[in-house]
């Protein structure tokens, strides 16, 4: 793959995992699992 | 009379699979990954994310919060606002209904290539590989010339349709608990599938040429207005919104449960799947390009060319275990279509009249899998294919994005999104601020019109719809009829009084 591809890829999964960590955490602040 | 029990998730993880596989479906694999390729690569995926986040995930935060607010599914959510605004909930309905009497058609398709390819009914090798546009095309679909030449139904798909109403009923007719469950199974299968022709797909020769056009960037595109069209529209018809369903999701969730940070899970979950499924399908397109020594702008990237022709072509020149790939890949297709069709047919349909007529489950379920399999009927013909496009174009696309703006701007201005909000923020992991009312009231109608007038109504309005032509009628013609009939139907549907619901 070229450079530019693989930062592309790099730099999307960083936003997701980022993100869904961040949500992730956050469960039980307000609701829980158990809603 | 007993006070009415509303049906309710067994816990948040069943509601979260259960949104993410309806929000997960064929377009994930079939149209995000050519779309980045076609309008920029890498570059296409920065107003994608921001379509995510300004577009995709207030309107999901709304429909969710409407349902958990009301405790109705979308007529009923419509109706709370005013009785004057029931219709609202109820175009949103046929839009559903119409769109699973056609996708589970594309299920019975990739059903009978699940068959097919255990045995690599349709060959091994280059010429079998030239050969699958045939096979599909000719012996699947037996396609006619036009859509006014309609044939008799394909006996084998038809089966199959029956085999798929059949599965959904049994999944449907149990309500929420048994939806929720059996999401997390199909859900989590599907991903593991997904891996698995992941691997098989970059291990091949010439993958990683496929994937530099799906990723590599081109960050002169982000100038042509095009580009944002595409990824907008994108989200617009990625999440799964505006088909009525995630209204009735959201009203099986509890008062006093989190649902702003369910929408953004969900989101994101759908988003990075539609990104993870691009290495495995643009993997194969290398694969192909080098196989066949032909440019990419030769091999079908997306649609139904992708998944009944390119892929198959694909199986069929793979070194070794054809038909595991080959089944594998079908049963991902099945998975992926039938979290989505019990989501349309329970959620779009059965759930709103249910609360509307007071009919028991299991006899809403019967009717609208009866209904709905008779209507299907028509898909299996040879000239289904054509009425599927239409049909699809219709609702699908116009009928989506006009239902879900206008959604946007009565809960807006109407309903109001301050006191939307503060339900949302009561029990939420996440709170939201005031700019979100204005990317409801604003943003988000002002990205789904955009969509509508540039990528609908300025081509099929100078122009019929794909040319087609049913006797005086063109493809554009019957595209204004349906928007029609299902909005007067709405207005019928919403002046009609009922008890209500007796069940959950």
């Amino acid at each position: 793959m070229t450079t530019a591809a693989i930062v592309t890829t790099i730099l999307i999964w960083l936003v997701f995992i980022c993100g869904l960590g961040f949500c992730l955490s956050r469960v039980g602040k307000g609701g829980t699992w158990q809603d | 009379m007993a006070e009415v029990t509303r049906d309710r998730w067994t816990g948040r993880a069943t509601f979260i699979f259960a949104a993410i596989g309806s929000a997960i479906g064929l377009g994930n694999v079939w149209r995000f990954p050519y779309m980045t390729y076609e309008y920029g690569g890498g570059a296409f995926l920065i107003p994608w994310i921001i379509g995510l986040i300004v577009l995709g995930i207030p309107w999901m935060m709304m429909e969710f919060g409407m349902g958990r607010y009301f405790q109705k599914s979308a007529p009923g959510v419509f109706e709370g606002i005013g009785k004057g605004w029931e219709w609202l909930g109820w175009w949103p309905v046929f839009v559903a209904f119409i769109i699973v009497t056609y996708y589970t058609v594309v299920i019975a398709w990739s059903l009978h290539y699940m068959v097919s390819a255990a045995t690599m009914v349709w060959g091994v090798g280059q010429a079998a590989a030239e050969g699958a546009g045939g096979y599909y095309f000719g012996s699947v679909l037996q396609l006619s010339d036009g859509p006014s030449i309609l044939g008799a139904p394909v006996w084998s798909i038809l089966g199959l349709l029956a085999l798929v109403w059949l599965v959904l009923f049994f999944i449907m007719f149990r309500g929420a608990r048994v939806i929720g469950r059996v999401s997390v199974w199909m859900v989590c299968a599907f991903w593991v599938i997904l891996v698995v022709l992941l691997v098989r797909g970059v291990t091949l020769a010439g993958a990683v040429d496929g994937l530099n056009y799906y990723l590599a960037p081109d960050f002169t595109t982000l100038a042509k207005g095009d580009v944002w069209f595409a990824a907008f529209s994108q989200i617009a018809f990625t999440l799964s919104l505006g088909m009525a369903g995630m209204f009735a999701y959201g009203s099986f969730v509890a008062k006093k449960a989190d649902v702003t940070n369910s929408a953004f899970i969900t989101s994101f979950s759908n988003c990075a799947t539609s990104f993870f499924a691009g290495f495995a399908v643009f993997s194969i397109v290398g694969f192909i390009m080098q196989a066949m020594n032909i440019p990419a702008e030769e091999v079908s990237a997306s649609g139904l060319g992708l998944a009944f022709v390119t892929y198959p072509a694909a199986i069929s020149m793979m070194p070794g275990a054809n038909a595991f790939i080959g089944v594998l890949f079908f049963l991902c297709l099945f998975f992926l279509g039938t979290t989505s069709a019990y989501f349309l047919a329970y959620g779009g349909v059965i759930s709103p009249i249910m609360d509307k007529f007071g009919l028991k489950r299991v006899t809403a379920t019967a009717i609208v899998c009866i209904i709905s399999f008779v209507i299907g009927i028509l898909y299996t013909t040879s000239g289904g294919l054509y009425w599927l496009d239409m049909m699809d174009r219709a609702v699908s696309f116009y009928g989506l994005l006009i239902t879900g703006a206008l959604a946007c701007l009565v809960v807006g201005w109407a309903f109001g999104t301050r006191k939307l909000r503060e339900h949302l923020n009561e029990s939420s992991d996440i709170r939201v601020g005031a700019w979100w009312d204005w990317l409801l009231k604003v943003v988000v109608p002002a990205g789904l019109l955009f969509v509508v007038i540039y990528g609908g109504f300025m081509n099929d309005v100078p122009e019929a719809y794909e040319g087609y032509q049913v006797g005086a009628l063109n493809g554009s013609h019957i595209i204004w009829i349906v928007l029609g009939v299902t909005l007067i139907l709405s207005f019928v549907l919403g002046a009609v009084k009922t008890k209500g619901a007796k069940r959950g």
